[in-house]
């Protein structure tokens, strides 16, 4: 059994008076417990689709269904309920809240679960200790530089134990060593915690990481140079 | 909610520059809101009560200051024995000033022992025997006191008029705390004159079952062919009549309370909107976190809200601290309006606060809950 289905979807959208088909009829499945890499040139959609998985934007037509629940079908709200359970999003630029501590923005998805403050504060604390960053919990990220800032935006992706990790980019604003320390924590994020993860990336060495590549061209998937049907076809 | 408000308040404190102005800003115009709303309940006090319904002043006829009017003091005696009086006070008023005054002080010359009767007042210094014992003896109400820094034992002169502090009440009608009481005879002599015989007014106080209407035209219908004819009201119409021009430009100025509302509306809302298409990504990062479009919006409510209600708790604060501690007061003709501060306007200043800023958030709160999260997402 899949964890994530994605089934002929195809995404549209207005761009002054062309219309714009970054995704013509994908299928996709992602097992439980996958580090998968999308990759592909700019503008092939692939941020798209991790966007629709992720539910933060509607599909045109098909469907998308993770661990049971078909999220096209959701209403806005019930999508943003289903997004705090079951998805932890990595940005590419840490997008982390500046008026906020490191542990407080670690906290943040935490504050929309029911849940204790004290089981809140363990689940903070061992999320900074799975990123290294117990020692910056009071830090401002004016404070943090560009690597630890990403790391408190992974502990913030991680901390409710989400059904899926997404990451757009996740090295895309940094440095070679610092790209290094985040990709060791993905594999990490995947191995040791058993968390499945989707990553978008447009750079083939950080795409190798991953167990499963995949590459967007022209709005079709590709595996291994086979189109999404073969793909489909591997997890059946 | 109530876990996101050390983020509302840190968004709130990281543009404490902006946040400061707004709040400043509807402080000053609940200020000046709670200050009209203060010169109205004033007015609304003399001629609403129900002494002002049931007590009567005679006037001389077509005298508008208090200084023209002359009337004989025997008309008490005649006014006594009309049926349905219980009491009449002769009164001596003098004013350093008949036309409208933010500085008028009016001296009000009674017997003692009709001062004692009539009026309710208590005595937060001195007393009232000294008062009586001492011809050039006051009894100064306490925001005449405040506002001239006067105490028990001090002399001071209006115009020609001298007298020495022996008391500072504190009276159940506000008004009457701009007031300043001195024995009637004494006024009767001030400046020189001898106007023994000849008062101001005379306030007539009423049986319960008397009809003021009646009897006023009864008292003006006995003097009509008397040596002073008389003009006989209500004591609420005559203050009415007696400010009518002040009451209407009171009126005119209840219009600038709307006004300050207006303001503190265009002022949050402006705020809120700022703040909301600065954090246009910031609230897709928290959408994308999870939280529903509703809880975006109430973030932006709660936002807006506090800065309307933190403005308006201190300009009702500062409002009543400036009107209680100033007993500032208008005065025209010998008649006061005090500038009253009051719980229940306060409370309305609170909540028009509490009810702007909830609006003022409505627009921005939509529009920050109705944004799409990838187009924000790429937002600078």
């Amino acid at each position: 059994m899949s964890l994530v289905y994605v089934t002929n979807v195809t995404k549209e959208y207005a761009n002054g008076e062309e219309m714009i088909r970054p995704l013509d009829g994908v299928s996709l499945s992602i097992d439980e417990g996958d580090f998968v890499s999308l990759m592909g040139a700019s503008g092939s959609g692939k941020s798209t689709l991790l966007n629709l998985i992720a539910g933060i934007d509607q599909v045109t037509s098909g469907e998308i269904v993770v661990a049971g629940t078909d999220i096209t079908k959701l209403s806005r709200g019930k999508l943003a309920d289903w997004r705090a359970a079951h998805i932890g999003y990595i940005f590419q630029t840490h997008n982390l809240i500046p008026v906020l501590t490191a542990y407080e923005n670690v906290e943040l998805p935490l504050l929309l679960l029911p849940m204790s403050g004290a089981e809140r504060r363990k689940r903070v604390e061992i999320a900074l200790e799975a990123v290294d960053l117990t020692s910056r919990v009071t830090h401002y990220p004016r404070q943090m530089s560009g690597g630890q800032e990403q790391r408190v935006g992974i502990a913030r992706a991680i901390v409710a134990n989400p059904t899926v990790v997404v990451a757009d980019e996740p090295t895309g604003s940094l440095d070679d060593e610092t790209t290094e320390q985040i990709l060791q924590l993905l594999e990490r994020v995947n191995n040791e915690l058993s968390m499945t993860l989707l990553m978008v990336t447009h750079d083939a060495d950080a795409g190798s990481r991953a167990k499963r590549k995949i590459r967007l061209e022209r709005g079709k998937l590709m595996e291994n140079g086979k189109d999404t049907k073969t793909a489909q076809l591997r997890t059946a | 909610m109530f876990k996101f408000i050390p983020y509302i308040l840190k968004s709130l404190w990281r543009h404490r520059a902006r946040t400061l102005l707004t709040v400043s800003g509807t402080a000053v115009a609940l200020l000046v809101f709670c200050f009209i709303g203060a010169v109205q309940q004033g007015l609304l006090a003399l001629t609403a009560t129900e002494d002002a319904g049931r007590t009567l002043i005679v006037f001389q006829e077509n005298r508008f200051c208090p200084q023209s009017s002359r009337l004989p003091q025997d008309y008490e005696r005649t006014i006594s024995k009309i049926t349905g009086v219980k009491d009449v006070v002769p009164i001596k008023v003098f004013t350093n000033n008949c036309r409208a005054s933010l500085d008028s002080i009016v001296f009000q010359g009674i017997q003692p022992e009709k001062l004692k009767a009539w009026r309710d007042f208590d005595l937060q210094s001195g007393d009232f025997t000294s008062f009586a014992a001492q011809d050039d003896a006051a009894l100064v109400g306490v925001d005449i006191a405040t506002r001239r820094g006067l105490k028990v034992g001090d002399k001071f002169t209006i115009g020609d008029v001298s007298v020495v502090v022996r008391g500072v009440f504190q009276s159940a009608t506000a008004a009457e705390n701009n007031l300043v009481f001195t024995q009637l005879e004494f006024l009767q002599r001030a400046r020189g004159a001898n106007e023994v015989g000849t008062v101001t007014q005379l306030e007539v106080h009423l049986n319960d079952s008397a009809d003021p209407q009646k009897i006023a035209k009864q008292i003006d219908q006995v003097f009509k062919t008397g040596p002073v004819a008389t003009t006989t009201r209500t004591k609420g119409m005559f203050q009415a009549d007696t400010l009518a021009d002040l009451a209407e430009l009171i009126g005119f100025v209840h219009w600038l309370g709307y006004a300050c509302v207006g303001l503190v509306l265009s002022l949050v809302a402006t705020t809120t909107v700022m703040a909301v298409q600065d954090r246009i990504k910031e609230h897709a990062v928290l959408q994308t976190l999870g939280l529903r479009p509703s809880r975006v919006f109430a973030l932006v409510i709660t936002e807006s809200l506090l800065l309307s209600t933190l403005g308006g708790i201190l300009g009702v604060v500062g409002s009543t601290l400036l009107l209680s501690s100033s007993g500032m007061s208008v005065a025209a003709e010998g008649v006061t309006i005090a500038f009253e501060p009051s719980f229940v306007l306060a409370i309305q200043g609170v909540l028009i606060a509490i009810v702007v800023g909830i609006l003022a958030g409505i627009a921005p709160g939509w529009q920050a809950a109705r944004t799409e999260i990838v187009p924000a997402l790429r937002h600078a």
